[in-house]
């Protein structure tokens, strides 16, 4: 089924009045295309939801429209005129506003100053205060969003800094709105608000290009669904005569057949790792919160970016120190790790999302990088044994068949695939009894990405209890003994073989359950 | 002033609804009281040190005096109110201690061939602004970092002063040539043109879209791109305004000592950013502003001299600069934290 509807793209058919029109659009970052060959276009008047999987390319087209990215191929058309759109501020002048995933503002300046960022009212240059309050405040005010121009950003509330930011694009889009995800951090009741908002404007004339990943907001306020996965768009379908098992399956793919191997079922007994009543008042808030991993065993804590299984990771390596309760390792049960080595004295080997910001020291080399964490152990009097160190660098090379000319060579100089397994190797070389990672594929290519899932099964098998923090579906199904599913902040089901199903994980961790 | 903070900040129990919506509110105004704390604190400071020298400094407490530190401050004010829109940009300008000597000694060259004092002032002027394009070019276009850029640029431009004048001081050969030590109104015509470039730098910065733009780019550069500010231009015309006003400085400077020395100056980027930053800027950008760096200047420029009228050997003088300077920003650093807390 997904077929049939992947070929019905190849026409991009828009009623007469198309505002804009992107035709073969392709971007790679590092050698990895992100988009292939996306075709797409908009009506006057139209809110469009386009959908998919992570790293299905959503975000890199919106920036492309918004003039964030440049596409290496591709055009654009406003208007049925060709249009070169090579920064934001050439995506404004042609009424394209867009609003970033991350939200990108000013925390020191007052509201209205975010809101009129770039535009402020001015007499030959001149601008004040007053001037700028008030024209704000009115523009807050046409759109019905209640403001407190006068605050700082930074005292506001993630919900409302995201309130400002929708004003200010709402403020500045003639033609065209491009929404990345912007209901976030927002209410229901405040994303009941934005739809009403963005009707009322779409029957002015304005057309929404809305990114998301929630079920109900697309059948909500789009009227046509466009989805994407790998790069390409594979569905486009009017919002009406979509279903959401549909619309599921077109994001997933043929993954979603190939996946849910079976694996025999093992006595797991022995518990390696508890949580025990973790609890933070941080975004999400989490309470009492309780996960088990036994020696053997991975699980995946699978939910949606922002549903906490982040927190809970660095809270497990020491790297969140405002959790309370209590881990379990192997029977020995510690407060909440306040610092790092606390953590990796425990017998914890944490693997971080981003390798190059948090888990290797880019110029360095390789063999310096694998034994990074284990220098002590390694040094005599406080010099290094070189041998030593070049034999363990050695011996984790082979093991996880990194690729590489020389263990002398930068770090920074190895694909990503083979760097994330320099970094896992460095936790390895530390003997946990824990592993617990956070999307250890990410950016990771297909090769790669299948040695490293074959790699921690076994390591899985010979006792080491594995804990997988991951916001891909397609991952968290296929590598998990026991699927967690995380939605805000609370554990909202377990999955174990039977039942562990893609399509289902999805819709626990978005409340789409049906 | 602790305990008010401590007061404010415990909201008892507030309704759940618009718990957020307070929290927000008390934590704005628990910041503008710390605001204001650091504010008084600069100001309070300063009003400390004058008390201190009208007490123990000989002839501290007079007009002729305070007309002094006015005159004292005048170059390296001038110098530092550029280096405040720069570092508000998110930006770094250390070459400042060239443009200076540089600016000078083009002066100075020029004159002495005859060249006529507005006609070589500007000039001097333009080749600082040129200085400065380099800066923001090489900073925005080829993306070295600033620090790296200015240190540079600052060699390079001590350099030149030094090959212009052959290593040497040269004289003006006509010692009339300084209509800028006239007393206009009780103060060298140097400390009115000071206050009122730093008049037009306060307003500029405070009251046009233009700086607006410089706060916006200091404090999110993404951000400021999003909303289709062009950042590098402004980024560039931040160096070129800086160099363009130490060179203007530097003139100023030769004309007090009757001649151009590429010697001069080199204390500028120390002292300027310590006065900008002891009047609230943050290296990181977005914020600080031109009274505060005001307050800075006149601070550095009044403990220089009454430590001189008190006859304390100069380099006392470095050594107390540095100690404010980090006692100030250890200061900021606590109300961060306090801050935090409060929060």
């Amino acid at each position: 089924m997904a077929a049939d509807l992947g070929n019905s793209t190849a026409d991009v058919s828009v009623a007469a009045n198309e505002v804009l029109r992107a035709t073969g659009l392709a971007k790679s970052y590092g050698g990895h295309l992100v988009l292939k060959h996306v075709d797409f276009a908009i009506a006057r008047g139209e809110i469009v939801a386009v959908i998919g999987e992570n790293g299905a390319g959503k975000s890199t087209f919106a920036k492309i429209i918004a003039g964030v990215v440049e596409p290496e191929s591709g055009e654009i058309q406003v208007e049925g005129r060709r249009v070169a759109i090579q920064s934001p501020r050439d995506a404004l002048k042609l009424g394209i506003a867009y609003i970033p995933q991350e939200l990108a503002y000013l925390s020191n300046r007052t509201v209205a100053d975010n809101i009129l960022l770039g535009r402020w009212p001015h007499r030959g240059g001149m601008t004040s205060d007053v001037a700028i309050m008030s024209a704000a405040r009115a523009e807050a005010t046409k759109f019905g969003i209640d403001l407190h121009v006068s605050w700082r950003m930074a005292d506001l509330t993630l919900a409302e800094r995201q309130l400002v930011e929708i004003v200010k694009a709402l403020s500045r889009s003639s033609h065209v709105l491009v929404l990345d995800e912007p209901t976030a951090s927002l209410t229901s009741g405040e994303s009941q608000k934005l739809f009403t908002i963005l009707r009322q404007l779409v029957r002015a004339g304005l057309s929404v290009i809305f990114i998301s990943h929630r079920m109900d907001e697309v059948f909500d306020v789009s009227d046509r669904v466009v989805v994407m996965r790998n790069g390409d768009v594979v569905g486009d379908v009017p919002t009406r005569e979509a279903t959401r098992p549909q619309l599921i399956s077109l994001m997933l793919g043929a993954a979603a057949e190939e996946l849910g191997t079976q694996r025999p079922g093992r006595a797991l007994t022995e518990a390696a790792l508890e949580l025990r009543g973790w609890a933070w008042t941080g975004e999400p808030p989490i309470r009492d919160l309780n996960l088990t991993v036994h020696r053997g065993e991975i699980v995946t804590l699978f939910g949606l970016r922002g549903s906490g299984g982040e927190a809970i990771a660095e809270g497990l390596a020491g790297r969140n120190p405002k959790f309370t309760g209590s881990v379990v390792v192997e029977g020995r049960e510690y407060p909440v790790f306040r610092t790092i080595t606390a953590s990796i004295r425990a017998g914890i080997g944490y693997l971080p999302a981003e390798r190059k910001r948090d888990g290797l020291v880019m110029p360095l080399s390789v063999q310096t990088n694998l034994t990074l964490l284990v220098l002590r152990s390694l040094s005599r009097l406080g010099v290094t044994q070189i041998p030593a160190e070049r034999a363990m660098a050695q011996r984790m090379r082979d093991t996880l068949q990194i690729r590489l000319r020389s263990l002398a060579q930068p770090v920074a100089t190895l694909s990503g695939g083979n760097q994330q397994k320099v970094v896992l190797g460095s936790r390895l070389l530390t003997n946990p009894r824990v592993l617990v990672l956070q999307e250890p594929t990410r950016g990771v290519d297909v090769g790669a990405r299948y040695e490293i899932h074959q790699y921690l099964r076994s390591i899985a098998e010979q006792g080491t209890a594995i804990l997988w923090v991951t916001t891909d579906v397609e991952e968290a199904v296929l590598v998990a003994d026991r699927l967690v599913v995380l939605r805000e902040g609370r554990i909202v089901a377990e999955l174990t073989d039977t039942s562990k199903t893609q399509g289902q994980a999805v819709a626990l961790a978005a409340k789409d359950a049906a | 002033m602790a305990r008010a903070v401590d007061e404010e900040v415990d909201p008892g129990a507030p309704a759940p609804n618009d718990a957020p919506k307070r929290d927000a509110a008390l934590s704005g105004r628990t910041r503008l009281a710390l605001g204001a704390m650091q504010g008084l604190g600069l100001g309070g400071f300063y009003i400390i040190v004058l008390i201190y020298f009208s007490v123990s400094a000989p002839f501290f407490f007079s007009a002729s005096n305070a007309v002094n530190i006015l005159s004292n401050v005048s170059v390296i004010g001038i110098v530092t109110l550029g280096q405040a829109y720069v570092l508000i940009a998110g930006g770094f300008d250390l070459s400042v201690s060239g443009t200076v000597p540089l600016g000078g000694v083009i002066f100075t060259m020029l004159i002495n061939r005859g060249t006529s004092i507005p006609e070589a002032w500007t000039i001097a002027v333009l080749a600082g602004c040129a200085i400065g394009l380099a800066n923001g070019l090489i900073i925005t276009r080829i993306g070295i970092n600033a620090l790296v850029t200015t240190l540079g640029t600052w060699s390079i431009t001590v350099g030149l002063a030094y090959v212009v004048t052959n290593g040497e001081t040269v004289a003006f050969n006509d010692l009339n040539q300084g209509p800028i030590d006239n007393v206009v109104l009780g103060m060298p015509l140097y400390v009115w043109t000071m206050i009122l470039i730093t008049v037009i730098a306060f307003a500029v910065l405070r009251f046009s879209v233009y700086g607006r733009m410089i706060y916006a780019i200091g404090g999110n550069r993404e951000a400021s791109r999003l909303a289709g500010i062009r950042v590098d231009l402004v980024t560039t015309s931040v160096y070129v305004i800086s160099a363009g006003l130490s060179s203007f400085a530097g003139v100023m400077l030769a004309q007090q000592l009757l001649a151009g020395a590429p010697t001069v100056g080199a204390n500028a980027a120390l002292n300027s950013i310590a006065a900008v930053i002891l009047g609230g800027a943050a290296l990181t950008g977005g914020v600080g502003g031109i009274p505060g760096t005001v307050v800075g200047t006149l601070v550095l420029g009044t403990i220089a001299n009454g430590m001189a009228l008190m006859q304390v050997p100069s380099f006392y003088q470095q050594i107390a600069t540095g100690a404010i300077l980090l006692l100030a920003v250890g200061f900021g650093r606590l109300r961060a934290v306090f801050g935090q807390l409060a929060g």
